[in-house]
């Protein structure tokens, strides 16, 4: 299996790709290593902002009613589910908050799985564990350990309000965390193989030809988001072409206190008349 | 990658890629670099004392990408202080405080070429010890018109009782810093009498000073940016390198000497080189000590 070059310490130009998302200890049996929680990808989406094209004002969201044709505050806003047309079952924040699992600073390794068990529809989402000060040692060993073994550990873990089946992994060296769906959100698939006929010896053989022909070492540096690149070449070449349009300055209120304004204007007279 | 294990005050360090040229144009290596920075040591590590250090790393040199970093390597020696601070959006995070030799060679053996720093102390980020002025010169402006500026600010603070230090940028403008280190004074405060301060320049000197963020307004004014005294905003360090052609410093200067020089057309004689920094410091002393020693309160708050 192919993996990318660099690991969770590579240079990354903003600094929020540095940022832990949350810190704890992997913990099985009597073995407690404390980690950080990195994400190990960033999504190639170019992200714009929503500007008044007037003034370049960024502009905000915010929720209407079409009945009264007004914005609508958030203290009025409330959640509710649709149960049938314009029929709803109305839930608090604070209904919601009680059924959220108790954030924990642990990530319980409750079996060591074959990885190779865990069909590619059940990765969510990949993220890097980094050791914490004191861990480097017990991380070492975890790392090696599932390399020998082939193993990854099954866990639980409590990210913000939600509870996660996750695999420890090891990965070059270092700990890879993959959130998995649990098997309840993947969908049936039993409709989609049709119904069995029989398959001629020959084509078999001639799709196995075929497939054989464009068989690859799996290479992803080959391949990159051309759009994305496309955009940022854009943006590039806009941006020496023309200084950026800037947003209004918001002024704040007021002049600053009186008492301050006046003996400035007074320190000013005086040094005026002294030059 | 070449090593080389050090001893300093018996930490051991290991550094990395000496002979590495991060500023290629003026020829300077990473070992020019810590060199730079053990000398100036005894006068920038007051400085950085107990401060939230922002990394601003260079590792492939000065004409190539750099990087930020806040929060303090996780591979950091155990014997690095670090300090628990609030991240903007309230997440804790691990900051390093370079409050010693070692510390300041490991962070420039990272190639963090610049120091920032915040005004205020890791342990009361609410509360500056100082505030600043940041005069930043619009494109059709130089670093003569900030000196300008800069006199005239110092001038009207002296009427208010406020003594005012002042130190290149180490790129094309000036800091004046007025010293309080007084733990009642909050950034609310220094950030409404900077501002008043930097309406009432504009006002006065419309066609010399802007107070305004937006550029079009700039061209060949100084923008005295008050908003420097936020929490959330870092300064270039004193005695810090700059990552330009050449290893130009954030140098403190005498009102004297900004005085001369103002009147002369040369602002090039306004940006203080590594070689002269050091020497200068060692003969003159630190020229912003009193910046975080002298106590100050604002009048008429």
């Amino acid at each position: 299996m192919k993996t990318p070059r660099s690991g969770p310490s590579s240079n990354q130009k903003d600094e929020t790709a540095f940022q832990g998302i949350w810190s704890g200890t992997i913990s099985f049996s009597l073995v407690a290593i404390p980690v950080q929680l990195v994400s190990a990808v960033r999504t190639g989406r170019v992200s714009f902002r929503m500007l008044h094209g007037k003034d370049y004002s960024p502009l905000a969201r915010e929720m209407s009613c079409p009945e009264e044709e007004k914005i609508v505050p958030p203290d009025e806003i409330v959640r509710g589910y649709e149960i049938g047309p314009d029929k709803y079952i109305v839930i608090t924040d604070k209904e919601l908050e009680s059924l959220s699992p108790e954030r924990s600073r642990t990530i319980e390794i409750i079996e060591f799985i074959d990885m190779k068990e865990v069909d590619l529809i059940y990765y969510d989402y990949p993220y890097y564990l980094v050791p914490s000060k004191g861990g480097e040692k017990a991380y070492r060993l975890l790392v090696e350990v599932l390399r020998r073994t082939n193993k990854a550990g099954l866990a639980k873990f409590v990210l913000r309000d939600r509870e996660y089946l996750v695999a420890v992994k090891s990965m070059e060296g270092a700990l890879a965390l993959i959130t998995l769906h649990y098997s309840e959100e993947i969908l049936p698939h039993e409709d989609i193989a049709p119904k069995k006929e029989e398959i001629e010896p020959e084509e078999k053989s001639r799709m196995q030809k075929t497939i054989k022909k464009m068989i690859a070492d799996f290479d992803p540096e080959k391949y990159a988001d051309e759009r994305r690149k496309r955009i940022l070449d854009l943006l590039k070449k806009k941006a020496k072409e023309k200084a950026p349009v800037e947003a209004p300055e918001i002024e704040e209120e007021g002049e600053g206190p009186a008492d301050l304004v006046a003996a400035l204007e007074e320190s000013m007279r005086k040094m005026k008349r002294n030059r | 990658m070449s090593r080389k294990v050090v001893d300093i005050a018996g930490k051991r360090l290991s550094l990395s890629n000496l002979e590495k040229d991060l500023y290629p144009s003026f020829g300077f290596t990473k070992a020019h670099i810590l060199e730079y920075y053990r000398r100036i040591a005894k006068f920038i590590l007051p400085h950085l004392k107990d401060r939230a250090l922002t990394l601003k790393r260079y590792p492939e040199g000065v004409e190539k990408d750099f990087f930020f970093e806040k929060r303090c390597p996780s591979h950091r020696p155990v014997w690095v202080k670090t300090a628990e601070v609030r991240h903007d959006e309230g997440e804790k995070m691990t900051v390093c405080l370079v409050n010693d030799l070692e510390t300041l060679i490991w962070v420039e053996n990272l190639a963090s070429l610049e120091l920032h720093v915040p005004l205020a102390r890791a342990a009361s980020p609410e509360t500056p010890d100082s505030m600043v002025f940041d005069l930043d010169p619009g494109d059709q402006a130089n670093i003569l018109n900030c000196a300008r500026v800069a006199l005239i600010l110092r001038d009207l603070l002296s009427h208010l009782h406020l003594t005012s230090y002042v130190k290149t940028s180490g790129k094309k403008g000036l800091h004046l810093y007025v010293p309080l280190n007084r733990k009642e004074t909050t950034f609310e405060d220094t950030k409404k009498f900077s501002k008043a301060v930097a309406e009432i320049m504009q006002k006065n000197y419309p066609d010399l000073v802007t107070a305004k963020m937006t550029k079009e307004y700039r061209k060949a004014k100084v923008f005295i940016n008050w908003s420097q005294n936020d929490s959330s905003k870092t300064m270039i360090c004193v005695y810090s390198l700059r990552a330009r052609e050449k290893p130009i410093v954030s140098f403190p200067l005498a009102w004297k000497e900004l005085e001369n020089l103002a009147g002369r057309d040369d602002p090039q004689k306004l940006q203080v080189l590594h070689s002269e920094a050091v020497s200068r410091a060692e003969k003159k002393g630190d020229l912003f000590r009193e910046v975080v020693v002298k106590e100050q309160r604002l009048p008429h708050l």
